[in-house]
């Protein structure tokens, strides 16, 4: 056998070896992998509102059963109305706004939750925020997937950071939307004492992170303002709409 | 016997001081300085590199009668990145927090040099056994390296150990503050350059 076929023949081989046993592993881990990042999703979205504990490990059949028993995923349009099934004839996952609502054992929504999906520095953030059932204030904020660099934009995967946007508002007294921004370092340096309830503390040595997230989550709350103001003005509403799942509480 | 007992520590002790592959051959820094932010992603990274190392200069050294010349760094290639998406999705199924916290650097330990290094200096011409050794040792080597850098950027620049503070709130109370530049990727150049100088120094190079 010339010197070329043999190594035509022992590179195909070692093709077949390892594309098998890649696929193989591929496969066989799959399910397992599918599993856990459901179940990152959902503990990201319990830690949101509270409902889970920081520090404490739960097994991912605890966090379904958590889960099962206070969230519920919903479809909303940009007024804020639930959906129906269709539009157009086109399903309304393809273009309805996905809200979680944590409704409480007495079947009170306690918050609303909005999924985070923006751009960071390097790549897309994922995360969750939680809306308390005022329309403003914020409950918890969580990210779950992001490619900021570790140690600097990294850190907003950290509890520090995430735990600082807890009773943050989204709109002034006076009722007009301001959404929440990042602050250029310390927020208490940095801003107005006035305007304190609109900034979390940002990272040093990443302040284009918090840039594109401080964009980011204005525009989410913008596309899903219509939602909170219903919240906001939860009486009004429901004395006419007595019917809607909004009013369950 | 005690030939092959000589080599075979050799093999073992040899990259973790006197040839050790960051400090003393200064092969696989990029990664040296991305994962050293803290400790735990360090160890994690350690025991990969560790794992695709040693298999790898394995599966080289039991194929090196076979594989033709004019390929084999193909085949090298090709054996060490199976090796690392199969510990990539391991990590993934098993231990998904930190595969999170590790994100891309696992996928990179295929371009990290020491692996293709160890195949071709080594592997290609010793048997399994001296090949698996050298491998655990230059990933032990690899790791030591690792985990003095990991332990100094993550001590002075975030004032933790494993993620639990050390640095008691006294001290930043009288005014003590983080070294911010730890958690930079040149933080970890200065670092690796001291170490470098301080085993010099030691060994009288």
């Amino acid at each position: 056998m010339s010197d070329r076929s043999r190594s035509i023949i022992f590179a195909a081989v070692l093709c077949l070896v390892c594309g098998t046993l890649l696929t193989a592993a591929s496969n066989g881990l799959k399910d397992i992998q599918q599993r856990n990042i459901m179940s990152d999703r959902r503990k990201n979205i319990l830690k949101s509102v509270g409902l889970i504990q920081k520090h404490k490990q739960y097994s991912a059949a605890q966090i379904d059963n958590i889960y099962e028993r206070n969230i519920s995923r919903l479809l909303v349009d940009e007024k804020g109305d639930l959906l129906g099934e269709n539009r157009d004839g086109t399903p309304a996952d393809k273009w309805g706004l996905p809200i979680y609502l944590y409704i409480n054992q007495k079947g009170l929504i306690e918050a609303y939750i909005i999924p985070v999906d923006t751009r960071g520095l390097w790549g897309k953030i994922l995360g969750y925020i939680a809306i308390k059932n005022d329309g403003s204030t914020i409950m918890g904020f969580t990210i779950y997937k992001h490619s900021e660099t570790p140690g600097l934009g990294g850190e907003i995967e950290q509890n520090w950071f995430q735990n600082n946007f807890v009773g943050k508002k989204i709109i002034e007294p006076s009722g007009a939307f301001v959404a929440i921004s990042i602050a250029k370092g310390k927020a208490a340096d940095s801003v107005p004492k006035e305007r304190y309830s609109h900034y979390v503390d940002g990272i040093s040595g990443a302040t284009l992170t918090g840039k594109f997230l401080t964009k980011g989550l204005k525009d989410l709350l913008t596309n899903y303002e219509a939602v909170s103001v219903k919240f906001r003005n939860i009486r009004e509403y429901c004395k006419t709409n007595q019917n809607t799942p909004w009013c369950r509480r | 016997m005690r030939i092959i007992k000589r080599k075979t520590y050799r093999a073992l002790v040899g990259p973790v001081w006197g040839e050790n592959p960051i400090s003393i051959q200064m092969l696989g820094i990029c990664s040296a300085l991305a994962v050293t932010v803290q400790l735990k992603t360090a160890i994690v990274m350690s025991i990969s590199m560790t794992f695709v190392v040693a298999f790898s200069s394995l599966i080289v050294s039991m194929m090196r009668n076979w594989v033709p010349r004019n390929i084999r760094i193909l085949v090298e290639l090709a054996v060490i990145a199976t090796l690392v998406i199969l510990a990539d999705e391991f990590l993934r199924a098993f231990y998904y927090d930190i595969s999170k916290q590790l994100s891309v650097f696992v996928g990179l330990i295929i371009t990290n040099c020491i692996v293709m290094g160890r195949a071709e200096a080594f592997a290609l011409s010793n048997p399994p056994h001296l090949a698996f050794i050298d491998g655990i040792g230059n990933g032990a080597g690899y790791g030591s390296v690792l985990l003095a850098v990991a332990f100094i950027r993550e001590l002075f620049g975030s004032g933790k150990l494993f993620g639990v503070k050390i640095i008691p709130e006294s001290f930043y109370a009288s005014g003590y503050e983080d070294m911010g530049f730890m958690l930079l990727a040149p933080a970890a150049f200065i670092i690796i350059g001291l170490l470098v100088w301080l085993q010099r120094y030691l060994t009288g190079d």
